[in-house]
């Protein structure tokens, strides 16, 4: 790893946490770190124009870390299979309903805001979480480096909108909260579900690899029906 | 302290190697899923049928899920390489993605909150 990368890394650990702890102080929904220390590392690049390619070599570390990081959430799952297993039928509607409304709203949204046909094939699996994603990206048509880069919108974005939803709508129960930020937000969804509470973490856990498994149903089968009948 | 650190660092190492034969059934069977996900159901089960203890992975894994945002910053600084984002396109895409995102988060609260309350009232 060269001195550049390291730094990249050791900064990027270190600009982390110390959002997180302002976060925390602060409790602004809008510092999330998700946001806040992204746009100081792009400052920092910016400022001592080092390159994105040179910040990535060391930085890719953290990347790495997300398939390891998706293994151990069978912990959670595991601690709670009893509960998660008595819910089965709210999970399971919840989720079909979750990934037939995010291929339907991606694709009415975009068509109605006028995008091309390859800008609306790469956000159409946004939902869910980065390599299922790319791949369905690919199967449908779309552009795989565009989709992860909307992936991370959403993540954010939902990682955001997500609290304010439930807030907004009255949603009550643990499950319900857990599984609208896993499914809507993937892994940053989750990682609110974490803050709220353990419950909420794993059925956001479970929702976002649930929701992974049936878009990959779905964008094989559902999918290509709707650009059948809407862009002929 | 130093032990603690010890034990997460192995533990991060062993779950890495799950993910790694993950990926290596993934490329043998074609299967259309990640690595990820394949060894996610292969630990699930090993705790399950006990092959593999609690004890053996839950630091590791309790580091790795509650410090999960992290690993996204790398791609979220990723985002300034793609001019797409940016301009009357930009603003038209994450239009439809928060538009997108509000509709899916309120219908899959909403259906699960509902179909639990059904449930909860033939009981």
């Amino acid at each position: 790893m060269s001195f550049i990368g390291f730094v990249s890394f050791i900064g990027t650990i270190i600009i982390f946490l110390l959002s997180k702890k302002v976060y925390r102080k602060m409790n602004w929904i809008i510092l999330s770190p998700l946001l806040i220390c992204p746009l100081i590392i792009i400052a920092l690049l910016l400022i001592t124009h080092t390159s994105y390619e040179d910040y990535n070599s060391g930085a890719t570390w953290l990347s790495k870390l997300l398939g390891p990081a998706t293994v151990a959430f069978a912990v959670p799952i595991y601690k709670n299979y009893a509960l998660l297993k008595e819910h089965a039928k709210a999970i399971g509607a919840s989720l079909i309903t979750g990934c037939a409304v995010a291929i339907i709203s991606s694709f009415l949204f975009a068509l109605w805001i006028g995008l091309s046909n390859e800008l609306i094939n790469s956000l159409v699996p946004r939902s869910i979480t980065t390599p299922i994603a790319m791949d369905i990206s690919e199967i449908i048509g779309g552009e795989p480096t565009m989709t992860a880069v909307f992936v991370i919108v959403t993540g954010l974005t939902g990682s955001i909108i997500g609290p304010l939803i439930i807030r907004y709508i009255r949603i009550r129960t643990s499950a319900a909260k857990g599984l609208l930020l896993g499914m809507g937000a993937h892994g940053c969804g989750t990682s609110k579900a974490f803050e709220i509470g353990e419950l909420e973490g794993t059925y956001s856990s479970l929702a976002m690899i649930v929701a992974a498994l049936i878009s990959i149903v779905l964008s094989d089968t559902f999918f290509p029906l709707l650009q059948h009948y809407l862009i002929g | 302290m130093r032990i603690q650190i010890a034990k997460i660092i192995v533990q991060i190492i062993f779950l890495y190697g799950i993910l790694l034969l993950g990926d290596g059934i993934a490329k043998v069977s074609h299967l259309p899923i990640p690595g990820s996900i394949i060894g996610l159901v292969l630990l699930f089960l090993a705790l399950q049928f006990h092959i593999v203890k609690l004890e053996w992975v839950n630091l590791g894994a309790g580091l790795l899920t509650s410090e999960l945002l992290l690993f996204f910053v790398p791609s979220a600084v990723g985002v300034v390489q793609y001019d797409q984002i940016v301009g009357i396109i930009g603003i038209k895409l994450v239009t439809v993605i928060v538009l997108s995102t509000i509709v899916v988060m309120a219908c899959t609260g909403l259906v699960a909150d509902f179909v639990q309350k059904k449930g909860a009232k033939k009981v």
